[in-house]
């Protein structure tokens, strides 16, 4: 990993960040009040899995971004909280908050796991052996299979299917989306308070330098620990909004290849900026659904995706939020007439 | 040109060839009206919802109902009204079935869904059928979630009715031998383990035994998967899986010569014309298939007019079959109830009511007759013939087998009250 | 007690396929540091191809030259043009470029040829012989010794030839390579070649041994990748042992009660202990 800038740590004019900050959040509220009443039935589901998605990005960027770890087994934490989620919904009928807390939380300790082998590990390895586990968590999803709508815990179904009951304030599409951009934006709080925070520069310092961070005092275990604990959490909590979305989950629908590719979008759509996983949820769902909308064949939409992935790791490391950035700056400079503090 | 259109074509004209002398697909095919007026009036929508992309294409339900409102609309249409019929591919992806189906429903309207065939369709969007009071009259129900619904009513039988009558016929055939039953299936919990049970049940009644396996799909050992199978000591092996996944295991079979050892079956989801090819001329006359409607080349007058339908409002490409003549009666029927409602009120609700009022639908293509009903589930199609591998194709057995499946008794005797009896 | 002799058999069958591929990986990652997640994609277009020309009446060793020839033409086009290009990223990016690569052949794949009943044959399918019970084809038999023989040659081409030197030295530092004379990009062409070809070979057999299917035959490459990773992505008689492990493993749990349904796992939970174990000296980095 280069000597990248991380975006939430530059330097900068703090009214010009206040100014940023406004208009984004004005922007974010915005998008709440007014995109589910634009959207039509079809793609506001499709915006809500895409949200959930983002959620799920935001864990993988989370490590790659602070920490330089590639954690290729991000979806098959995303199953796991979403397996619990449901269960815990159908097992004991508790509200939605807590199924979905409950699932990020058991998610995060599938993670803990994961990123136990990552205190050794680094760069190809780390990505390798995480790979290897979400090809396991793949196996034991579709062989424990999702639970299908029967009562109890472990119930399966054997009559009709029960769905997982929708929150109490958020029942209709349109409330869920806006429901679901609610905990996106109380995600990226958490990540941004753990980047500004002690969290934040202790990763900041085992990723430029694991002896400087152990000469500075920094206890590196537990950090590296946390961030994959974390990210863990957030995966779970994207898994149980998916559930909830859909109202149940497919157990094949997490194999290793998806985690993979959640990896790579991430990195298309810019790790190392807050827009990153927004861009990279969007394809994920958002692409897709354009084309089958235009009712191309999705083969077609499978080939557009690799060849795109390959001419954005080719020329965009920064990915798509970093092509956006560098043209706002430019059409800054531009206007502004200034040189050099486009930022 | 693309080989498998090629090899389809190919596969096609051969039915057409091996039906009787002259007869039949010439004729021209007859929907609804049947007076050759194309239908301009105000369309009426109705979608579907299929799986094109991914582990297997299943689609053909689709094309036969799209062949059929083609068809309808230069004849009349309902009343003078056209069927817009959107077909939609959910890639085997929950999430992509739940946003079509809002897409169909809720943003173009849709009074019906009709010829869906989708793994993933019925279990994703129950929900949505419930609560917007939509009627699936689908082509091909898989999982258990498609026969368990008060909405979904599909013209086939399903895996589990399918595989009991293959165990059925073998123990028909081979009267006191078959009394050892193994069902492999794939592990996917409302598709693979229920699909078995009505067989392993049905045995069982008749003081047999039987053992179900279940294996990951994603796995590459079919030899595994058979050894097991033989490690039961079984008379008869019901594979019911897909046609994709079923040819590992028959080839694994072949490698170890279990063709003359134990007596092969399997659903309906392996009657296919490219099956037996597929699977070699090691197994003639060694597997028998459950078919859950009749046989293509029976020359009787509705099934010629399915063949007709096809080819003159179809694609090439179109597979011709069960899931096609699924599709077909689907559409039918969904056809011949509109026309019995009034063409300025049909909207949902009444195309619902009208629809759940289908108590007798008669085709010489279905063995007995087909309702939809108002009960909480819908499983008509129970009854079907057999059909063995023989000389590169499937053929038919001929007799009409009822599943005995102790699972299917709130059906018969709702079948009772609206008078129809096997 | 379930009978485990006949499941040895099958499972070493299946290692067949499992090392098979996974020597493809580790003979690209040794010559140019890549984990190619195309492998599986290339061996089944292979397959496709040759199937192709055998459905038309096509002669068999025409088809089968015919997809090998193709896959090696992409994969040396791939590594020439395409992954020269990234020569200077991280490793794990390489790696995600040529998921780029598979994910367009099963676009392709999946729009030419569909999913479909097929079976492909090879005139090695005919011949069995009896081990413990257990009838083996030609076929299998072929593929270990294909695989064993390619471990050999491929050893043997690294170690002594002067190109398989330069190879070596191209994974281990590209920069220090170039400056000392190695002609970079000609060596690393030579390497996607050999890669090509491996899958090629790989996949056809591959397809006969399992399912001629695109999706199945692109991520079977996952579980190779978990067989490399016990031959510690280096050592191809480790890669072979390693194979060999999982897919005996694999095959004994079938008549297991409870672990029996958890048995594809194996290769994943062989290949973490493999890791964890190879880097159990803790490991200090000095930045």
């Amino acid at each position: 990993m280069a000597e990248q800038a991380l975006a939430y740590s530059l330097p900068v004019d703090t009214r010009t960040v206040r100014l940023k900050w406004m208009v984004a959040a004005l922007v974010a509220l915005a998008a709440i009040a007014v995109l589910p009443e634009v959207l039509s039935n079809y793609w506001l589901r499709t915006f809500i899995s895409a949200t959930a998605l983002a959620i799920g990005s935001l864990s993988v960027s989370l490590l790659f971004a602070q920490l330089g770890m590639v954690s290729l087994a991000q979806y098959g934490l995303l199953g796991v909280g979403g397996w619990f989620a449901l269960r815990i919904s159908h097992g004991f009928g508790v509200p939605f908050e807590l199924a979905l807390l409950t699932g990020g939380i058991v998610a995060a300790a599938f993670g803990l796991v994961v990123g136990l082998p990552a205190l050794r590990m680094r760069g190809l390895y780390l990505a390798i052996i995480t790979l290897m586990m979400a090809g396991a968590i793949q196996v034991l999803i579709s062989a424990f299979g999702f639970p299908d709508g029967g009562a109890g815990f472990l119930g399966k179904s054997t009559a009709a299917r029960i769905m997982m009951a929708r929150p109490h304030l958020a029942p209709t599409d349109e409330a869920y989306f806006r429901y679901a951009m609610v905990v996106l934006a109380l995600c990226y709080g958490v990540v941004f308070l753990h980047v500004r925070g002690r969290p934040g520069r202790a990763w900041a310092m085992i990723r430029r330098s694991e002896v400087c961070a152990l000469a500075g005092g920094v206890h590196i275990v537990a950090y590296k620990v946390w961030a994959f604990t974390l990210s863990g959490f957030l995966a779970g909590i994207a898994g149980g909004l998916l559930a909830g979305g859909v109202g149940q989950l497919d157990g094949s629908a997490f194999p290793a290849s998806q985690s993979i590719l959640l990896f790579a979008l991430t990195i298309v759509g810019g790790a190392y900026s807050w827009m990153g996983p927004i861009i990279a949820g969007l394809m994920l769902r958002a692409f897709p659904a354009l084309l089958n909308d235009f009712h191309v064949d999705g083969n077609i939409a499978t080939i557009v995706f690799g060849a795109g992935l390959l001419h954005s790791l080719m020329t965009a490391p920064q990915g798509m939020a970093g092509q956006i950035q560098d043209v706002a700056a430019a059409l800054r400079k531009r206007f502004a007439g200034k040189s050099g503090a486009g930022r | 040109m693309r080989w498998k259109s090629a090899l389809l074509t190919l596969a096609a004209v051969t039915i057409a060839a091996g039906m009787s002398v002259g007869h039949a697909h010439a004729d021209t095919a007859k929907c609804g009206l049947s007076n050759g007026k194309t239908a301009a009036g105000d369309p009426i929508i109705i979608g579907g919802i299929v799986s094109v992309t991914g582990p297997d294409n299943f689609s053909s339900s689709g094309l036969a109902a799209a062949a059929y409102f083609k068809c309808l609309n230069a004849n009349g249409g309902i009343n003078g009204r056209p069927v817009k019929y959107v077909l939609e591919d959910d890639a085997w992806n929950p999430e992509q079935s739940s946003q079509l189906a809002a897409k169909l429903i809720r943003d173009q309207g849709a009074v019906a869904l009709v010829g869906n065939m989708s793994f993933v369709d019925c279990g994703a969007n129950q929900g949505i059928y419930e609560k917007e009071d939509i009627m699936v009259i689908a082509g091909v129900g898989v999982p258990r979630d498609c026969f368990f619904q008060k909405n979904y009513a599909p013209t086939n039988a399903g895996p589990r009715v399918s595989n009991t009558k293959a165990i059925m016929d073998l123990a028909r055939t081979y009267p006191d031998k078959i009394k050892r039953v193994v069902c492999i299936a794939p592990n996917i919990p409302n598709v693979g383990e229920w699909s078995c049970t009505g067989a392993v049940s049905w045995i069982k009644t008749k003081g047999g035994d039987g053992k179900i396996i279940t294996f990951d799909p994603g796995s590459l050992d079919a030899t595994s998967i058979v050894l097991e199978a033989m490690a039961f000591k079984p008379d008869a092996i019901s594979v019911g899986t897909p046609k994709g996944l079923a040819v590992p295991i028959f080839a694994a079979a072949e490698e170890q010569g279990l063709a003359d050892k134990v007596h092969w079956t399997g659903p309906a989801s392996l009657y296919n014309l490219d099956f037996p090819h597929a699977i070699g001329k090691y197994w003639d006359g060694k597997v028998t298939v459950d078919m859950e409607l009749k046989a293509a080349d029976g020359n009787t007058p509705d099934m010629n007019n399915w063949l007709a339908v096809m080819d003159q409002y179809g694609q090439k490409s179109d597979p011709r079959d069960t899931f096609s003549q699924a599709g077909y009666l689907a559409a039918r029927v969904t056809a011949e109830t509109l026309l019995k409602i009034d063409p300025a009120k049909i909207d949902r609700k009444s195309v619902t009511a009208a629809l759940r009022s289908v108590k007798k639908f008669e085709s010489d293509i279905l063995c007995a007759p087909w309702y939809v009903g108002d009960g909480p589930r819908h499983n008509a199609n129970h009854t079907g013939p057999v059909a063995q591998v023989k000389g590169g194709k499937l053929v038919s057995k001929g007799e009409c087998i009822d599943a005995q499946d102790p699972e299917l008794d709130d059906l018969h005797a709702y079948e009772k009250t609206i008078g129809i009896s096997h | 007690m379930p009978d485990f002799t006949p499941f040895f058999v099958s499972g070493l069958a299946t290692a067949a396929t499992y090392v098979l591929s996974a020597v493809g990986i580790v003979v690209l990652y040794r010559a140019s540091g890549v984990v190619n997640f195309s492998q599986g994609a290339l061996g089944a277009l292979a397959a496709f191809v040759s199937w192709s020309i055998v459905e038309h009446g096509g002669p068999e060793p025409v088809a089968w030259f015919a997809g090998i020839l193709v896959s090696t033409t992409l994969a040396f086009l791939y590594g020439r043009v395409l992954a020269a290009r990234l020569a200077f990223s991280d490793p794990v990016m390489r790696a995600v470029a040529t998921l780029s690569v598979a994910l367009i052949l099963l676009g392709f794949m999946g729009y030419v040829w569909g999913e479909a009943p097929r079976r492909l044959r090879l005139p090695t399918d005919t011949m069995s012989f009896e081990l413990i019970g257990v009838r083996v084809t030609g076929t299998r038999a072929v593929a270990f010794a294909l695989a064993v023989l390619a471990t050999v040659a491929v050893m043997t081409f690294l170690a002594r030839s002067r190109l398989g030197l330069q190879m070596r030295a191209l994974a281990n530092n590209r920069d220090l390579s170039a400056m000392l004379g190695v002609r970079v990009l000609r060596a690393d062409g030579y390497a996607w070649i050999i890669s090509g070809g491996l899958a090629g070979i790989s996949g056809i057999l591959l397809a006969d041994l399992q399912r001629l299917s695109g999706q199945t035959l692109t991520f079977a490459v996952i579980p190779a990748i978990a067989a490399a990773v016990i031959g510690r992505f280096s050592s191809l008689p480790a890669t072979v042992a390693g194979g060999v492990a999982i897919g005996v493993c694999e095959a004994l749990l079938t008549p297991v009660p409870v672990i029996g349904p958890f048995r594809t796992a194996v290769p994943f939970l062989f290949a973490v202990v493999a890791l964890l174990w190879m880097q159990r000296r803790f490991t200090f980095a000095y930045r």
